[in-house]
């Protein structure tokens, strides 16, 4: 009987072939979906790994993350370096790492740091920060730059940049003293690839002299050596990352941060607010999902349809058949069996695309969106997915298989 | 007795009921069913192959009631005991003539263990009707009307089922091809006893049967 129905499905090649095709392509394209989604989200939530907390001024959390993880908006408010003192003097905190930000390089945000910056932060879960030339800066106008930076402005080590005042690129140019970049990192798929890091002293440095948003002071006019260490310490910072000693310690000092008298602060645990972020981005990616499941949808009716199309050219087919002794249910069941080899024959082509394109654009994703895809044949989760168009499939062509039962049932051979 | 029918009707609704002569075939005997279109003639045959149900009176076949049989055991009957030719496009257009001709057998255990030698029945029988092992092999699309006529008797015949039942198995021949495919089909009935009941409205073919009934109709 089996054999039949090959041969019944191999005298249909053309149009099962192009059902198989159709329903293939919108399975690829689920999963594909799905993969980029996953991805993306895991990129998104592990942007910024090995920091326990991060400190800012008190306010969103949100916001916190969205200016010191992704650069996005701009800090309303410093913390005093004493208060960070304070904080970091706590024995839970096992390391501190301060950033400022306020500055651009042709629209890059500049990062204030310390070389610490580097060893410390991680990201993907726990993948340290790589350098792909040079190393980190070690002096007042060092620079280190991220993948993506280099690559679109066509940096190479020793090449000199200046910074911008503030945020955006309209802003004034600190042209009196410029960065020789010393680093360039590796790709990560995270914000740090459109970073520029300097030291918080070369920061502090450009900004001498500078007042209410004006230059008052050529740095070409000062003897920068001369130039007190002290003097180039930053009084305020925009945030700090936090490594602490033991995670067990985590929400207790975040109680202590909170109630801290002299000045009013957070700590957010970044994990906690990129996925509070994730839940308001991930609305645009459910309704890629609903699409992708309406697609679904429209190729098992074409399955269904097709099917039922077919019916009435084999309808001298199923009366031999009927005539042959084969009962109602069996010919139901052929036609049922048949929809499942042609949903399976699906899965498996889909499964097979989606590889080959994984193989293919993996690389290229990694590239232009920092997207990271994990290259599996099939993921548990993806396996409940298919299993439920499967399902869908076999549901959907009970209703040929029932009008093959009723027809047989009713209609006699000269019929 | 192989075969018998009491008090058997068909009631087609909206006024339209046939009453069927009650008929009695024994083992071997060839029986050809005339009367008008309309008259009920398919219907009967689609009653004694138990494909359509039974609304009033009795069939029983080879002892059997088919009113005491589930629809799953009246399949199996009719795969094990009943062949069937109809009046034509016999054949599954995507199988060779030979899978069509053995294709009963698929279903039928009892009819394939009569058989044996599945290939060998085929083809012998095959040659009766003056079909080669060449023209088997071909798809039905490349066989004549008549060639697919006869594939369609071996597919009946293989295995010796007791009853065959054709409807109008001539109508798309003309007349000395109709009247040699009777001839051929009878003679290859003969050697096996089987029962044969054809629906014709060809006068001429009747000479080769035992006995003409005729089904006036409503």
């Amino acid at each position: 009987m089996i054999r039949l129905m090959i041969a019944s499905m191999r005298s249909r090649l053309v149009p099962i072939v192009l059902v198989i095709v159709a329903l293939s392509a919108s399975m690829a394209l689920l999963l594909a979906v799905d993969r980029i989604q996953q991805a993306t989200k895991n990129g998104f939530n592990q942007s910024l790994s090995g920091v326990d907390l991060v400190l800012g001024p008190g306010g969103s959390g949100l916001e916190l993350v969205l200016y010191t993880v992704f650069h996005l908006g701009k800090p309303t408010n410093n913390i005093t370096t004493e208060t960070v003192s304070d904080i970091t003097d706590d024995p839970m905190v096992e390391w501190a790492v301060p950033i400022a930000l306020g500055d651009n390089h042709r629209g890059y945000r500049v990062i204030s740091t310390t070389d610490e910056y580097f060893d410390r932060i991680k990201f993907g879960g726990d993948q340290p920060l790589v350098f792909a030339q040079g190393a980190p800066f070690s002096d007042l106008n060092e620079t280190v730059i991220g993948s993506e930076v280099a690559e679109a402005l066509g940096y190479a080590l020793d090449t000199s940049i200046f910074v911008t005042h503030g945020s955006q690129m309209i802003g004034k140019l600190h042209d009196d003293f410029s960065f020789k970049i010393t680093g360039i990192l590796e790709s990560t798929g995270t914000p740090i690839d459109r970073a520029v890091f300097v030291s918080l002293e070369g920061y502090e440095l450009v900004h001498l002299g500078w007042q209410n948003g004006s230059k008052t002071v050529s740095l070409q006019n000062l003897d920068i050596n001369a130039i007190p260490k002290e003097r180039l310490y930053p009084k305020t910072v925009t945030a700090v990352y936090l490594g602490l000693t033991s995670k067990l310690s985590l929400f207790k000092f975040i109680r202590a941060v909170r109630d801290y008298p002299e000045e009013a602060i957070s700590a957010v645990i970044p994990g906690v607010a990129l996925a509070e972020l994730w839940s308001i981005v991930g609305i645009v990616d459910s309704v890629f999902q609903l699409l992708n499941w309406l697609i679904i949808g429209i190729s098992i009716v074409g399955m269904v349809t097709m099917i039922i199309t077919g019916l009435d050219s084999r309808t001298r087919e199923l009366t031999i058949l009927r005539a042959l002794g084969l009962s109602p249910p069996k010919l139901a069941g052929l036609v049922l069996l048949e929809t499942i080899i042609i949903s399976l024959t699906a899965v498996l082509s889909a499964i097979v695309l989606v590889w080959f394109l994984t193989v293919a654009a993996a690389d290229l994703l990694n590239q232009w969106a920092g997207v990271r895809i994990e290259l599996t044949w099939l993921a548990i989760d993806e396996l409940s997915t298919i299993m439920i168009i499967v399902l869908a499939g076999v549901c959907a062509s009970l209703i040929p298989a029932g009008m093959v039962y009723r027809r047989s049932l009713h209609k006699g051979f000269s019929n | 007795m192989i075969l018998e029918t009491t008090a058997l009707s068909y009631d087609f609704g909206s006024g339209k009921k046939i009453h069927f002569p009650d008929l009695q075939v024994t083992a071997g005997e060839k029986i050809v069913l005339v009367g008008p279109s309309g008259s009920g003639k398919s219907t009967l045959l689609n009653l004694l192959s138990g494909v359509l149900p039974i609304q009033t009176g009795s069939i029983r076949l080879l002892g059997q009631q088919y009113s005491n049989l589930s629809p799953i055991q009246l399949d199996k009957m009719r795969a094990n005991h009943i062949g069937i030719i109809f009046q034509s496009l016999n054949l599954i257009p995507y199988l060779s003539g030979f899978e069509n001709a053995v294709l009963g057998l698929e279903f039928s255990i009892a009819r394939r263990t009569k058989v044996g030698d599945v290939a060998h029945a085929a083809r012998s029988l095959g040659s009766q009707l003056g079909l080669t092992p060449n023209t088997l092999s071909q798809k039905p699309d490349q066989l004549s009307v008549g060639q697919q006529q006869r594939v369609a008797v071996i597919r009946a015949m293989l295995g010796n089922p007791e009853l065959i039942l054709a409807d109008e198995p001539t109508s798309a021949l003309d007349p000395i091809a109709a009247k040699k495919f009777i001839s051929e089909m009878n003679s290859s009935a003969e050697d096996s006893v089987q029962a044969i009941i054809v629906v014709s409205h060809n006068p001429e073919i009747i000479p080769w049967f035992d006995r003409v009934i005729r089904i006036e109709g409503a």
